[in-house]
């Protein structure tokens, strides 16, 4: 008779070219051995492993029926069920906790896998989506039994961190400078231009993640996101980068970057992030992801507007 | 059924403490008495003034003078000469010796930061803190960076990581000082910021992947947040 069972059900789910392992139902299924009809089974004490020598009690009813589950083999019962029982639940949550983790906090080091070439080329689809003529979907490997993305240096079109964070730092520095050309650069401005862009990047980030929600629940690390939602900084810089050498072929390349940003972010969503999804309501995609790429035009513009 | 124990009755001494155990009394020791053989400092006391205190020979307890003892700087661990010759490595940009940067060090680079803030006074600017802020985030940035970048092998500290951002500071406080006697906003200052930009960078870079190993590959990658570091700083001096 055993006391504790654990059943997970795994469910493998294929979608594109992404295998996941979903856990999607997790119970215990605890059998309670005590008191039947008036008298303490016996079977426990088989099976907790009650202390050596330790007399079995008698088939006959007793008065007090929790008396011996507290005194001899008793206590072995105790600190056996209770002890198997804690270990049993504290091992399955720190399992959960663990691949709740690796789901939603990938390496980082991953996301740094990149070389120059990377750069190169991964700046010209950012810039250019439309003169991108490969496929937009990601490479996988079978890595331990599963499969796994390949890293930034062997798909381009595998999210990085190192473009976002050094476009988030060269759109802090130009814009600092075309503010110093205006007559306006102090290093406070720079502290200020510094955080409106980390909440322009959070908000992106939100975004991206509100509509994979609202997709169906699709689940992406973080990170993934974070990258895809920095990538905005590199059109940024062109646009600022174009206003200190011309100020008026800033409101053509302000438009420009933000349409090439949407349309970056349409392509990898689709066929990558929804991959993922459940459920064909393809009208409703469109929507969303039309919705996405239009929300990009009113970030770029906060953005702009911080430098001036 | 109950089951007897046979326990041996337990028998205390009267007054509660054992009678075999002999009473040690306490015997207080002599108060202390000064050796004479020993050589302690000695006190000619002439009746008119006092005279200097005179040290115990080279045997003894005062052994060492203050003609022997280091220099306050060395005692501190300050190595000037060190600090001298990383900074006449950093003024020749095409022949750096990164051997000379092994031994990481905060008071060359500290020294250079004090006297770039001092140079930004001169030219009417108070930027101590935001230059000590900015090179402590800077340092924070290039060693998360260079760390990713090189993966597991990655082995550069950011003991070492200020240490050689700080060294390569030199051109900028170069620059900070040029600034004084250049017209602002010109062009001129432009150019020479640039210079002294790509100046700092090479050496930055240099020392990184030489120090660090496994960087090889990312000297590019590397040169660019370099690069973004010190144009961050020259935006102090130009405007």
């Amino acid at each position: 008779m055993k006391f504790f069972e654990a059943l997970v059900v795994r469910r493998r789910c294929l979608r594109g070219s992404s295998l996941k392992l979903r856990e999607e139902m997790k119970f215990f299924k605890v059998q309670r051995g005590g008191v039947r009809r008036g008298f303490i089974c016996t079977a426990m004490y088989d099976n907790m492993g009650g202390q050596a020598g330790a007399p079995k009690p008698p088939f006959n009813p007793q008065p007090n029926p929790f008396g011996n589950a507290f005194s001899g083999a008793g206590s072995g019962l105790i600190r056996g069920g209770l002890g198997a029982y804690g270990e049993r639940i504290l091992g399955s949550s720190s399992e959960y906790v663990q691949s709740n983790i690796s789901r939603y906090f990938s390496d980082p080091q991953y996301y740094f896998q990149v070389n120059d070439q990377y750069v190169r080329n991964k700046l010209k689809v950012v810039l250019f989506p439309f003169l991108h003529r490969g496929h937009w979907t990601r490479i996988t490997e079978p890595v331990g039994g599963r499969l796994s993305y390949k890293p930034p240096v062997y798909d381009i079109n595998a999210p990085d961190l190192y473009i976002p964070l050094m476009a988030f730092g060269t759109y802090v520095f130009l814009t600092g400078f075309s503010l110093g050309l205006l007559g306006k650069f102090s290093p406070e401005a720079l502290t200020v231009l510094f955080t409106k862009g980390v909440i322009v990047w959070f908000i992106q980030g939100l975004v991206l993640k509100l509509v994979l929600y609202l997709l169906g629940g699709a689940e992406a690390p973080l990170l993934d996101l974070a990258a895809y939602a920095g990538y905005a900084f590199t059109g940024m810089c062109v646009a600022v980068l174009g206003r200190i050498v011309w100020s008026y072929s800033y409101y053509f390349l302000l438009p420009w970057t933000g349409l090439c940003m949407g349309m970056f972010l349409v392509k990898t969503m689709k066929r990558v992030l929804f991959a993922e999804v459940r459920g064909n309501d393809s009208s409703r995609h469109h929507y969303l992801l039309l919705l996405m790429a239009l929300l990009q035009f009113p970030f770029f513009f906060y953005l702009g507007r911080a430098g001036v | 059924m109950a089951k007897e124990f046979n326990v041996p009755p337990v028998m205390f001494p009267s007054g509660g403490n054992p009678s075999n155990i002999p009473q040690q009394r306490y015997r207080p020791t002599a108060p202390f008495q000064p050796n004479p053989n020993l050589p302690f400092i000695s006190f000619d006391v002439p009746s008119t003034s006092f005279s200097a205190p005179v040290f115990g020979g080279n045997n003894g307890i005062g052994g060492m003078g203050f003609e022997d003892e280091p220099p306050l700087l060395e005692e501190l661990g300050i190595n000037t000469p060190q600090i001298w010759r990383k900074t006449k490595s950093i003024l020749n940009p095409f022949r750096v010796n990164p051997n000379l940067h092994e031994d990481a060090d905060l008071s060359g680079p500290f020294l250079f930061i004090v006297a770039f803030g001092l140079f930004q006074l001169l030219a009417g600017k108070f930027h101590f803190g935001i230059i000590l802020g900015w090179v402590i985030v800077a340092a924070m940035f290039l060693y998360v960076v260079f760390n990713m970048l090189a993966g597991r092998n990655g082995n550069l500290d950011l003991y070492r990581c200020v240490s050689i951002l700080g060294y390569c500071m030199l051109p900028m406080v170069i620059l900070s000082a040029m600034s004084l006697f250049l017209p602002q906003g010109g062009m001129l200052i432009f150019g020479l910021a640039g210079i002294y930009v790509i100046w700092s960078t090479r050496v930055c870079t240099r020392l990184l992947v030489e120090l660090a190993s496994c960087g090889d590959e990312h000297r590019g990658l590397i040169a660019y947040a370099c690069f973004l570091i010190y144009m961050l700083f020259s935006l102090l001096v130009i405007f």
